[in-house]
């Protein structure tokens, strides 16, 4: 009756195991990974840390007002991208448009994801210029590829009984949008907007090392200066602010958790 | 009054889902639709207000000023006119369920008012008033303020017809109102909606043939898409056996359950 139940069977993993070291070992070869460095790269960035100790706070008044800079963009790129991400989810829900205008909405939210942030900043740089505008744009991109398309399925999946039962008091498609469809997709879209707001605090750090303005670039700036202690004061601005709002942005979540329990 | 004159609808296989469907309601009756399941009975009721469109036949209503219109054959604008007068109760629960009771209510009006006042949640206080007043009228008024997804089954269908007393509408159809709810809910929503028919005709699908007899003034029995039986509600056993077929044994099992003294 248990038959199986000793060594023989893992037998079926013997082939696949070997098949996966072969080409990992394959692959390390092509690409010239030497694993050998590994401990002395280790060694190097442990001891690069104790060159950049202690943190230069002399430099912390000029680190606040980047710091305020980057939480700026994040923010408005939230708030624009949110906004915007509704009108893409209701044109790229079936239940509200027509197949075609879903499926070309639904392309282009696709195409944005498709697209890593860091090109489409690279790209907004060379049209905008450099400076915030081409940060808040990036995130504002980035929030209706994922918000949008988060929102878009949950509108789709809303019960057709209550849209049908709107329609049949003779309710047109804005009212049934506003009375129906925004009141019940509430508690996702904000648990969404925070999460996203999260993601954008982080991005716009990265994006501000590239030129989109903030203290991203101050942390660029002092390592191509060779000011590692004032690079340190910047990396800690930076752990302390993502942790701030993300700390910030769950206790919200949790609260909206509790009180959106029914559906 | 509403009239329906000879719907068919048939699938593009051949198979005829409503075959000459034809009646007629009056004001101050109340019917009951009865029959099988698959019969199409709630296609029918669907017709009625034109969430689905039959292949042929007329369905004929009076608006609020008296004008008879075939809501088959009008236009969506006009059909969004004439839905703002017909209140509907449907199967379950299909309220909005993050507003609250008093908001669902006034949703009924949403297609009377302009579109520009709707998006500002701009209801004057006297419709307030008088949603008030209906949600009063089925015995829930302190719950007006309660989220409706947090209310019971039987508490959600009041809402429903709150929100179709609402609408002030000249034709009410329900589609299986009390079909989610244990008994004695059930007969609280059929005496609230019995005498809705006094002022306007009422149509509902049912299926328990024992509640329709109590507070219908007529039945009208649809199988296999035709009219097999119009007329008095208290149905003889035979007759009933001859409109369920095998299913009878399923009525007769909830018919149990509807009587616990017997």
């Amino acid at each position: 009756m248990f038959k199986g139940y000793n060594l023989k069977r893992y037998r079926k993993y013997v082939l696949p195991l070997v098949i996966l070291i072969l080409v990992t070992e394959g692959a390390s070869i092509v690409c010239k990974a030497d694993f050998t460095s590994l401990e002395q790269g280790l060694l190097k960035g442990v001891s690069f840390i104790g060159f950049m100790f202690p943190p230069d706070w002399s430099a912390f008044g000029e680190m606040v007002q980047p710091a305020f800079q980057s939480i700026v963009i994040a923010f408005l790129g939230t708030v624009f991208g949110t906004l915007l991400a509704i009108v893409f989810a209701l044109f790229a829900a079936s239940n509200i448009t027509n197949k075609w205008v879903r499926n070309i909405t639904r392309f282009f939210i696709g195409l944005e994801r498709s697209l890593p942030e860091i090109i489409i900043v690279l790209l907004l740089i060379a049209a905008f210029g450099l400076g915030p505008m081409a940060g808040i744009l990036t995130l504002t991109l980035g929030c209706i590829g994922m918000i949008g398309k988060l929102l878009a399925d949950v509108i789709e999946e809303l019960d057709p009984v209550m849209m049908e039962s709107m329609a049949s008091v003779g309710a047109n498609k804005l009212q049934v949008i506003i009375f129906g469809v925004l009141p019940q997709i509430m508690p996702n879209l904000i648990s969404y907007t925070l999460f996203r707001f999260e993601i954008n605090i982080r991005l716009s750090v990265i994006l501000g090392a590239v030129g989109a303005g903030g203290i991203g670039y101050e942390l660029d700036y002092s390592f191509g200066m060779l000011q590692y202690h004032r690079a340190f004061t910047a990396l800690l601005v930076i752990i302390a602010m993502i942790f701030g709002t993300e700390h910030l942005s769950q206790r919200l979540r949790n609260k909206i958790k509790m009180e959106g329990a029914l559906k | 009054m509403i009239e329906v004159k000879n719907l068919t609808k048939v699938l593009p296989n051949g198979r005829k889902l409503l075959d000459g469907i034809s009646f007629k309601v009056k004001k101050g009756e109340f019917v009951g639709i009865l029959g099988p399941s698959g019969a199409g009975k709630t296609l029918t009721l669907r017709c009625l207000n034109g969430l689905l469109k039959p292949d042929s036949g007329e369905v004929i209503i009076d608006d609020e000023l008296g004008i008879k219109h075939d809501i088959c054959k009008v236009n969506k604008r006009e059909l969004r006119h004439i839905r703002q007068r017909i209140g509907v109760i449907f199967q379950g629960y299909h309220l909005v369920k993050r507003l609250t009771a008093l908001e669902n209510v006034m949703i009924g009006r949403l297609g009377q008012i302009n579109t520009f006042r709707s998006i500002i949640y701009g209801f004057t206080d006297e419709e307030a008033a008088e949603a008030l007043k209906a949600l009063e009228q089925v015995k829930i008024a302190d719950l007006a303020g309660s989220k409706t997804g947090n209310l019971s089954g039987g508490e959600m269908q009041r809402v429903a017809i709150a929100r179709a007393i609402f609408q002030s509408p000249t034709l009410l159809i329900a589609d299986e109102p009390i079909s989610n709810l244990d008994p004695s809910n059930a007969k609280t929503i059929m005496k609230l909606i019995r005498p809705l028919s006094e002022k306007i005709p009422v149509v509902g699908v049912f299926h328990q043939p024992e509640m329709t007899a109590r507070y219908c003034s007529r039945v009208i029995a649809i199988k296999d898409g035709k009219v097999f039986y119009d007329g008095d509600p208290k149905l003889s056993n035979k007759k009933l056996a001859e409109i369920y077929g095998d299913e009878l044994n399923l009525i007769e099992e909830r018919e149990h359950m509807y009587m616990p003294n017997n």
